[in-house]
């Protein structure tokens, strides 16, 4: 017993010096540098292949700018497209071929310039090898001169420039699948200095950066759980630290609690057919979610703020669509709560409430279950939080808890909560636009759906050789969908985020899911008061 | 009335054995509310409403760890029925059916044992699909080895007894000799060998529940309760781990309890004391 407590004393000590010995070299910056910044993220947003936008930086589910390489474009903060490396583009009439035109005083940080034969064997690259996005679109790119590129589509695609905006250039000269990841050389604001798997990145700026000079020179960036995070913020080593509601209610002297407004939205889907069995065995559809008024009757009976009050604290936004707030939103999606009226829709088309107490018809009751990825703590808030909400309305819903492998099969028959928002158009066609092929060759590819009006409508966004009018024709097929209800929004999760008084966090543009990268897209302008 | 220690053993252990009867019983009844979510009383500390107070979601603690107990009671209860069963049929048909039979089965117990615990539950419990079954299955198939060991010892030793090799000379049939002389000489260690097992299998079940390889999320088992609690220790809400943990000990110390004082009970050389 004795020798088991000299033991763990031992140990505990050993540990103890360890975690003193890792601070000291963690903050440590070079003498005439500006004190450096110490950002803490969750340990998902650790990149598992490394800073290699061939296999995912910076792009995929959760997009940002890839800070270490360029990109073509940028979005702006209202999400429109602003330029990094280019300075023009054009788009041929049949929308099949994009001319880029690039600066010409670009320098990787070998010092090697940077030309149209690297963005050309960049996009060349992730057609080949990206596993996280959607390069079909893409037939080839070629090089007309060295700053002059020009992408051959397969088919029209006028959205291209968001894609453009998350694609770092890679250096023909220096690329090696097997090394880049762990060390990227780019032209971007900041440089790789350091990375300890696990643990920590140490980004430097770049001197010979062509665009504003960083004015944080040293961000370092640790992986740490949420309640480790908040732990190193009440012990004052981290500057910013992501938090979540759970912590919302506490305060800690010397940091403040920012809340970033996000599309990173949370909504459910609602089979619009009746239910049948395809030939997997799969059941697709749902008897009670198949009638408009029951879709319809949801939509307007959710109390969307009662909700963010409930789950997140009050902090986040009604969500009335995938894409609140940017520039293809379609205001028409915005509904008014109104219990009364959803429950006059109900009556309206049958649904009268039985001796159950919840409302029935013809025999079948008004009953579905809502299902959420098991784990996710927000998600099983939102579903037990709408369930309550449905009774209200005398639905009867239960709530469960599945793997990702069953959430897929499940959401083709019953409501799942998903989360979305992303900083481009394509959201919309991936959740509404029927599938051309696949096994699901006549509905949409996450709930069952389709509308050919709507199709019409997304395809000719895409064909759109201008991106303003493109917006227009994105939110005419909202406008379409909206009488259709096949998703019904509920809420967007703000980003919060505790910060060091004396921290100036340049203002943010509306973040996409994901609560990792996005808030150091533009670290290179924030500063020290 | 003078309580001598034999009827304050009895008295305790069947104190014990109702409790948690009470236990089981009472967690059937509170399942609906256990998953009931009211958000206007969320994260509340204890108070007289809620004397373990409520979680994130406005989930009555008490009710949600009173159900995990059942939960737990059930899962080990079935599992030490399972192993013992186990335990039993190998022990004997190790002890008397041959040097053959004898040095198989008693390779399967070492090699049972030689693996660790843990580490072969979650792998027959991932191997059964996990959930309910899964536990089940994970932790009785790990859990009979040494019981086994007993049995067999046991019944080696009764073979040589000369009660048992007079009536065999008698005359009378092996199934006879196995039920009269046999089994209920070994019903004692087994009966404490199963109480014992009780324990063992609620730490394990709610042990790999908490490390994601048990029971499904929306359970209120205390694996899965320990496990969410964890995430809002740092946020201030103890709580949340504190009862249910402290809960978990009791029963586990309750059932210990009952098996020390049934073998106090069952074994002739301290049955009189």
């Amino acid at each position: 017993m004795r020798r088991k407590f000299l033991l763990s004393a031992l140990l505990a000590l050993t540990l103890l010096a360890s975690c003193g010995r890792r601070n000291e070299g963690q903050f440590t910056s070079e003498p005439g540098m500006s004190k450096p910044l110490t950002v803490v993220m969750d340990p998902n947003s650790e990149p598992e292949s490394g800073f290699d936008p061939a296999f995912g930086w910076g792009a995929g589910e959760h997009v940002h700018e890839p800070l270490i390489q360029s990109t073509l474009t940028v979005t702006n903060p209202d999400l429109t497209i602003g330029y990094d490396l280019a300075t023009g583009m054009e788009v041929s009439q049949d929308g099949l071929t994009w001319t880029v035109k690039i600066r010409d005083d670009v320098k990787f940080t070998d010092g090697e310039p940077l030309t149209a034969w690297d963005v050309a064997f960049t996009y060349n690259t992730v057609k080949k090898t990206s596993s996280v996005n959607d390069f079909t679109m893409l037939d080839r790119a070629e090089t007309v001169n060295d700053y002059t590129v020009v992408f051959h589509m397969t088919r029209p695609f006028s959205i291209w420039p968001y894609t453009m905006a998350i694609v770092g250039i890679l250096p023909e000269h220096a690329y090696d699948p097997a090394t880049y990841g762990s060390h990227p050389i780019g032209s971007g604001r900041y440089v790789l200095k350091q990375w300890d798997r696990g643990q920590q990145v140490i980004l430097e700026y770049n001197p010979d950066y062509y665009g504003p000079q960083p004015r944080m020179e040293q961000v370092n960036i640790l992986f740490m759980e949420e309640d480790a995070a908040f732990l190193a913020v009440q012990a004052g080593q981290a500057d910013l630290a992501y938090t979540s509601a759970t912590y919302s209610d506490r305060s800690v002297s010397g940091f403040s609690l920012l809340s970033v407004r996000t599309v990173d939205n949370r909504g459910i889907n609602l089979p619009v057919w009746l239910s049948s069995i395809d030939e997997h065995g799969t059941v697709v559809g749902n008897e009670f979610t198949w009638d408009p008024a029951a879709r319809r009757a949801i939509n307007i009976g959710i109390d969307r703020q009662a909700m963010i009050d409930h789950v997140l604290n009050g902090y986040g936004t009604p969500a009335y669509s995938v894409c609140d707030g940017l520039p293809w939103y379609s205001p028409v999606n915005e509904v008014e709560y109104d219990l009364e009226g959803a429950k006059a829709l109900l009556e309206e088309a049958g649904w009268r409430i039985g001796p159950s107490g919840h409302r029935e018809k013809d025999g079948m009751t008004a009953w579905i279950t809502i299902y959420y990825a098991a784990g996710d703590s927000v998600r099983q808030g939102i579903a037990a939080e709408l369930a309550n909400q449905l009774n209200e309305l005398s639905i009867r819903a239960d709530v469960e808890g599945v793997s990702w492998n069953e959430a897929y099969s499940a959401a083709l028959s019953a409501p799942l909560v998903w989360g979305w928002g992303a900083h481009t158009p394509m959201e919309l066609y991936n959740i509404y636009h029927t599938e051309i092929y696949g096994d699901l060759a006549n509905t949409a590819r996450y709930s069952p759906y389709s509308n050919e009006r709507a199709d019409t409508l997304m395809d000719a966004a895409l064909a759109c050789t201008d991106l303003e009018e493109s917006y227009a024709l994105w939110q005419q097929a909202q406008e379409e969908i909206a009488g259709d209800v096949p998703w019904v929004w509920l809420v967007n999760v703000d980003h919060l985020y505790w910060v060091r008084d004396g921290l100036a966090v340049a203002e943010q543009k509306i973040h996409p899911h994901g609560h990792g990268w996005s808030i150091v897209n533009n670290v290179d302008q924030w500063s020290w008061e | 009335m003078r309580i001598n220690r034999r009827a304050g053993t009895l008295f305790l252990l069947i104190f014990a054995c109702i409790l948690l009867f009470v236990i089981a019983l009472a967690g059937e009844a509170l399942s609906k509310p256990a998953e009931l979510a009211d958000f206007a009383r969320k994260n509340l500390p204890p108070c007289l409403a809620h004397p373990f107070g409520t979680d994130w979601m406005g989930r009555d603690m008490l009710a949600r760890t009173v159900a995990g107990l059942s939960l737990s009671i059930r899962v080990g209860a079935l599992t030490a029925v399972l192993s013992g069963g186990i335990a039993l049929l190998l022990g004997t048909v190790s002890a008397i059916c041959g040097p053959w039979v004898d040095a198989l089965v008693s390779w399967i117990i070492d090699l049972v044992l030689g693996i660790p615990h843990i580490l072969l539950i979650i792998l027959v419990s991932l191997a059964c699909g996990q959930g309910f079954w899964g536990v089940i299955a994970g932790v009785a198939l790990t859990h009979w080895p040494s019981l086994a060991r007993l049995v067999r010892g046991e019944v080696l030793q009764l073979k040589q007894a000369t009660f048992l090799r007079a009536a065999r000379r008698l005359g009378v049939s092996r199934g006879r000799v196995l039920r009269t002389h046999l089994l209920p000489h070994l019903l004692p260690q087994l009966f404490t060998g199963l109480i014992l097992q009780f324990p063992h299998a609620i730490l394990h079940e709610a042990g790999i529940t908490f490390l994601g390889f048990g029971l499904s999320p929306e359970r209120p088992a205390i694996g899965v309760i320990l496990e969410e609690s964890m995430g809002y220790l740092a946020a201030g809400r103890w709580w949340l781990a504190l009862f249910p943990g402290l809960s978990l000990v009791l029963v586990v110390m309750l059932f210990a309890a009952a098996g020390e004082r049934l073998r106090l009970l069952l074994t002739p050389a301290s049955a009189q004391e």
